[in-house]
């Protein structure tokens, strides 16, 4: 047997790039049936975030269902699909729903075989912050695709990275915290205050809110704790924060199984938590740790997620009660959480974006993409939500307090209303300024648009005082 | 040499051939997502495999470091070449330096970073080696986690904006990385099928059956080991290059320990024994991963009352693969010949080979 | 010699931070002698954090050195572990909220760790019967299936408990408080001491397991010379079987011990597996003295890096602090490959 023969050996793979070919032959003939806009939906199925598939689809199908005449094929389960969408004269398809695990690469993967081999024209999604800034990244050199972001707390993709065809009609995590900082100023009179973070991009922006916040009113930050994301034992970080009587209080931003682990390691460090002395960003009260960390919590504030949990308005019962009319009990009831509330807005910007390019794709579309959108939970400027010039939402937050209900059960309550958060917080936030980091935004005094302005809101009915 | 084992060579070898000439027609014969994100990230893949095949068919060390490998070489390319932007759009070290140096840095380096790891490992073989191994992709998987400012946490973008002349627009044409990858992963076929061959080739193999033999005929055993591995991470660090290309970014998910077993996992479904496998298995994890989800399978996982996502029915897959035909879809066609021919492969090479095992 | 900078660093050098500045001398609290309360406590996290890697990573060791399984699904036990558990204690007492300590006696802790540590027993008898007995030898083959295994784990876990969402167990109540330890003068948490408890007593369980009884001895035998011990008419499947079993029940009560500790969530199999992974490949593997050097070393570097590090200009070096768990790994694997204890392969 010469050498060169056995050089030829390549022989197996061929057998099935053989059975592919035809493969891809059957899906190339498929593509040439009538023309239909194709719609992706990007959200997490494994991973930290697994828990929000269903609740992500079911928010922007219901949202299909009450704009576009969408007829969801399971109500129980959204993921089943759902038919019969038309804007005008334009039939939409969704022709696959992503699954990310909150990682860049299979974030990047999942992307491209919606974009590419499922060819959607537009996305709705991603879930969470590194998974927008790769799929911004991705935007950048696919222009004729739009992107519309499902939920996603990182600043970059529409500050520093910022394409045309991505909008988010949310805010980012900083903007999700606004407010949050004057009311530990004013309500609970902390002027030194430390705080722990994540140590990754979510964490950086979330925590960036509350210090500038916190910083803008006078307040001092005066230690910063990056314990690493999920990190096993956070004895050792909880050390280094200052004990109780040096601090007026603390903000923490620990997300994942890191919330109940770090409460629970600072008690076992300084004692049973003081709820007057600790605020926490969404991760006291969303994505699960209303049943796990709240309990411990109650009484402290916590900063919002663009939502108004039992915000007693006209428009939010109306949001509220499209989404139990087509996917009663999604998310458990719970239709203020972020994930729903987000990914219903985005598509349905996503629908009257396409009505007022009459079913025209591509740049037309994103020309056509509303710049306005009367969304549930907004009030000011006659309850519109509004896009900066980088396609950012400038959207209404909504500070909020763990409390006990009567029937025993915990949950959350708006204490403040905080209008027309923009994500630049009075100019600290720009293009060229380093995203969120260590160290940045650095503390400082400043006047921000809303600084004085937060309402105070009872018993989910907005009045006229102002927080002091 | 039997009349049956010669067909079987023409046989694969034909078939081989036809699987060249189609994949070489490419975009002609493919869809764009076919060509530009399925075949493309097969060959990639499938570079990374073969250095991990090579390791273990032909030195006997199953190696779970050749992600990190991999991302080593995209980090470092993506730490040099990419250069700062106005509010740190992409993040790293954004050292700007000029391509065509960074990737032989990036090549460089981490051939010696596996050279360095090789020698640590050199003296463990069997299920030892394989739980260093792994090791050093968590040491690897951590420390860009950590070190946030060479990896900026998320990751390092827009990489493939800055390619040498030489290798020209990769952002734009994206038709030109498939060849490349096409190329390199020709090359990596055949260099590997060229070492095996040479004395340090045979050496290793002879290293690989019979350590104390080697040894005291001579030859220093933990040296072959060394530069087998050195040799693989060099192999892995060229699909680190063509990765960061394809992808435009790297991330410490790149290295994390899904993408290590998912490395694996592709090595053993193309099978241990012999190179070829690595880009058949590259292929079927795949396409297994793309069209799955899609299926009946999944449906039924709720008819059943089972519950869950496709993930379970990919596990489900992969378990069947590794119990029915543990040397892969290689393997499969060997046994397949076999039955059908009524004879036995006189060079089927044996599977995995572990030391430990054959001590005990 | 960088063992004893590090030591000298610690006890000496480092400084406490002053308000503005720093060089490489200031970390969070300065040396021993600077503040040995703060000492004494970092020490302390760090012991008591070994307690629970101690728990898991010796179920994975034991299962290693008797049967060379690299039980790569141990992360996965450990996960339904602590979920189980989670999920009895709900049933006992909870409205599905995060039950207070106060709310929670003892029995209502131990019962659903054993549940927990029971269930999974039998998962890991199952496992190991079915698919681990037929191919014993197949080194690679069984690490691959017991992947396959983690894999659809992770997804049914995110299916049927909870969503994945992180949960977490309640320490009964009298363990909710801060202790005075005596000679040292500091309050200490109880709990803490109590999981460190724990850990002690598993591994005097363990010990007096292997070392006092006839199936003790017979896998110690089984661990040195497997063919050896079954040609003397052992019947050394018997013997697998046990240790698979006691090995999944000590990754379902580390699982137990580390949700009340902290959470569990999906996603944390993988951490796991490589914690107990870690500690094995430091201690060495198939030792159970070595299952213990490796989580004192582990918790101990993981515990003093992170607070012990230069803490110059806020952006430095803190986060470095998981290099030094690998600068371990290094030397151990550099200079004694086997590990700490370990025999050579």
């Amino acid at each position: 047997m010469s050498r060169l023969n056995r050089r030829w050996k390549l022989a197996l793979p061929a057998l099935g790039v053989l059975a592919i070919a035809v493969f891809a032959a059957a899906s190339t003939s498929l593509a040439a049936s009538a023309r239909e806009v194709r719609v992706a939906i990007m959200t997490d199925c494994k991973g930290a975030f697994g828990f929000g598939y269903e609740p992500d689809i079911g928010g922007a199908q219901a949202a299909f269902a009450q704009f576009a005449g969408g007829k969801p094929k399971n109500p129980k389960k959204p993921s089943a699909g759902m038919t019969g969408i038309k804007v005008g004269n334009t039939s939409v398809r969704i022709v696959g729903y992503g699954c990310g695990d909150d990682t860049v690469p299979t974030a990047i993967k999942e992307t491209r075989r919606l974009m590419e081999q499922l060819r959607a024209d537009v996305m709705i999604g991603p879930l969470s912050g590194d998974e927008a800034v790769s799929v911004a990244n991705y935007a950048k050199t696919h222009p004729t695709k739009t992107f519309v972001i499902g939920t996603a707390g990182s600043q970059d993709p529409t500050l520093q990275i910022a394409p045309k065809n991505v909008f988010r009609y949310h805010g980012d995590g900083a903007q999700w915290n606004a407010g949050t900082g004057e009311i530990a100023y004013k309500r609970l009179g902390w002027r030194n205050a430390a705080i722990i973070m994540d140590d990754y991009s979510f964490g950086w922006t979330s925590a960036a809110g509350l210090i500038a916040d916190f910083c803008a009113i006078g307040g001092k930050i005066t230690k910063r704790v990056f314990p690493p994301l999920n990190t096993t034992d956070y004895a050792s970080y909880i050390q280094q924060l200052p004990p109780p009587d040096q601090v007026d209080g603390y903000f923490w931003v620990v997300g994942g199984t890191g919330t109940a682990a770090s409460l629970k390691a600072f008690e076992q460090a300084f004692g049973a938590l003081k709820p007057s002395q600790h605020i926490g960003n969404l991760f006291f009260a969303f994505l699960g740790a209303d049943k796990v960390v709240a309990p411990k919590v109650v009484g402290s504030y916590v900063g919002g997620f663009g939502t108004g949990p039992g915000l007693k308005t006209k428009q939010a019962k109306a949001y509220e009660a499209v989404v139990a009319k087509h996917y009663p009990g999604l998310n458990g009831g719970n239709y203020a959480d972020g994930f729903v509330y987000n990914y219903y807005n985005a598509a349905w910007a996503f629908v009257r974006g396409l009505q007022a390019s009459g079913g025209q794709l591509g740049a037309r579309l994103q020309a056509s993409m509303p710049r306005t959108n009367k969304s549930g939970y907004e009030v000011s400027d006659g309850g519109l939500v509004r896009l900066d010039a980088n396609r950012q939402a400038v959207q209404d937050q909504y500070p909020l307090q763990v409390v006990k209900n009567a029937d025993g059960s915990i949950g959350t309550a708006v204490v403040g209303y905080v209008p027309n958060v923009n994500q630049s917080f009075g100019g600290l936030f720009k293009k060229t300024s380093p995203a969120p980091g260590r160290t940045q935004p650095p503390c400082v005094k400043k006047k921000l648009p809303w600084q004085g302005k937060i309402k105070v809101v009872k018993n989910g009915v907005i009045t006229n005082q102002t927080i002091r | 040499m039997t009349g049956l084992a010669a067909t079987k060579r023409w046989v694969e070898r034909g078939v081989g051939l036809a699987a060249l000439v189609l994949v070489a027609l490419g975009p002609a014969v493919f869809n764009d997502y076919w060509a530009d994100a399925i075949l493309t990230q097969t060959f990639i893949v499938g570079i990374a495999a073969a250095s991990l095949i090579f390791l273990s068919a032909y030195g006997g060390m199953i190696s779970l470091a050749q992600t990190a490998m991999m991302g080593a070489a995209g980090f470092i390319l993506g730490n040099m070449v990419t250069q700062s932007a106005p509010g740190g759009e992409t993040k790293g070290l954004t050292l700007g330096w000029d391509p065509t140096l960074a990737i032989v840095l990036a090549l460089l380096g981490t051939t010696l970073l596996g050279l360095v790891f090789g020698a640590i490992a050199s003296r463990s073989t069997g299920i030892y080696f394989l739980m260093i191994t792994l090791t050093y992709s968590v040491i690897g998987f951590y420390f860009v986690g950590q070190v946030t400012n060479v990896s900026g946490f998320s990751g390092i973008s827009g990489i493939n904006s800055y390619t040498p002349g030489f290798v020209g627009d990769m952002v734009n044409d994206r038709y030109r990385l498939y060849y490349i990858a096409l190329g390199v992963a020709i090359v990596v076929y055949v260099l590997i099928r060229y070492v095996v061959r040479t004395p340090f080739g045979l050496a290793l193999q002879g290293v690989r059956d019979e350590p104390v033999r080697m040894s005291s005929l001579g030859y220093a055993v933990p040296l072959h080991r060394t530069l087998a591995f050195g040799f693989a991470a060099f192999l892995a660090s060229l699909s680190g290059v063509l990765l960061v290309w394809w992808q435009g970014q790297i991330a410490p998910g790149d290295i994390g320990l899904q993408a290590t077993i998912d490395l694996l996992i592709v090595a053993v479904i193309g099978g241990l024994g012999r190179v070829e496998g690595a880009w058949l298995g590259a292929l079927a994890f795949i396409v297994i991963n793309n069209y799955i989800r899609d299926s009946w399978l999944t449906e039924l996982l709720d008819d059943v009352r089972i519950g869950g996502s496709f993930n379970t029915i990919i596990g489900l897959v992969f378990l069947a693969i590794v119990i029915v035909s543990p040397d892969g879809l290689i393997g499969l066609w060997d046994r397949l010949w076999g039955l059908a021919t009524g004879s036995r492969d006189p060079d089927r090479p044996a599977m995995a080979p572990s030391p430990a095992g054959q001590q005990s | 010699m960088l063992v004893g900078f590090a030591l000298l660093y610690v006890v000496v050098i480092a400084e406490p931070t002053p308000e503005v500045g720093g060089n490489w001398r200031t970390t969070n609290f300065g040396s021993l002698f600077d503040d040995w309360r703060s000492f004494t406590r970092t020490l302390l996290n760090g012991l008591t954090f070994a307690g629970l890697l101690f728990i898991v990573a010796s179920g994975f060791s034991l299962i290693f050195g008797l049967m060379r399984v690299v039980n790569m699904a141990h992360g996965s036990f450990y996960l339904l572990g602590g979920y189980i558990a989670y999920e009895v204690q709900q049933e006992m007492t909870g409205q599905g909220f995060t039950i207070l300590s106060a709310e929670v006696t003892t029995w209502e802790w131990i019962f659903p760790a054993l549940v927990a540590a029971a269930t999974i027993a039998v998962v890991g008898l199952v496992v190991q019967q079915v698919f681990l007995r037929w191919n014993q030898g197949q080194e690679l083959r069984q690490a691959l299936i017991t992947i396959a295994i983690s894999v659809i784990v992770a997804d049914q876990v995110i299916a049927h408990f909870n969503e994945g969402i992180a949960s977490t167990i309640t320490w009964p109540g009298w363990t909710d408080r801060l202790v005075e330890l005596p000679l040292l003068g500091i309050d200490y948490s109880l709990t803490r001491l109590v999981v460190l408890f724990l850990g002690v007593l598993v591994a005097a369980a363990l010990w007096a397991w292997l070392y006092r009884t006839r199936t003790g001895m017979v896998i110690r035998a089984g661990v040195d010379d497997r063919q050896m011990t079954s040609a003397l008419g052992v019947n050394i499947q018997r013997t697998f079987a046990l240790a698979f079993v006691v090995g999944s029940a000590l990754a379902a009560f580390g699982g137990v011990v580390g949700a009340s500790q902290g959470a569990v969530a999906a996603g944390q199999d993988g951490q796991w597996l490589l914690n107990s992974l870690v500690v094995v490949i430091i201690g060495g593997m198939g030792s159970l003295l070595g299952a213990a050097a490796g989580s004192l070393l582990y918790g101990l570097v993981f515990s003093f890096s992170a607070v012990y590090l230069p803490t110059t200009g806020g952006n430095c070096c803190t986060q470095y602090s998981i290099v030094f768990t690998f600068i371990l790994l290094a030397l151990v694997l550099a200079f004694r490959p086997q590990g700490l204890f370990g025999r050579a392969a």
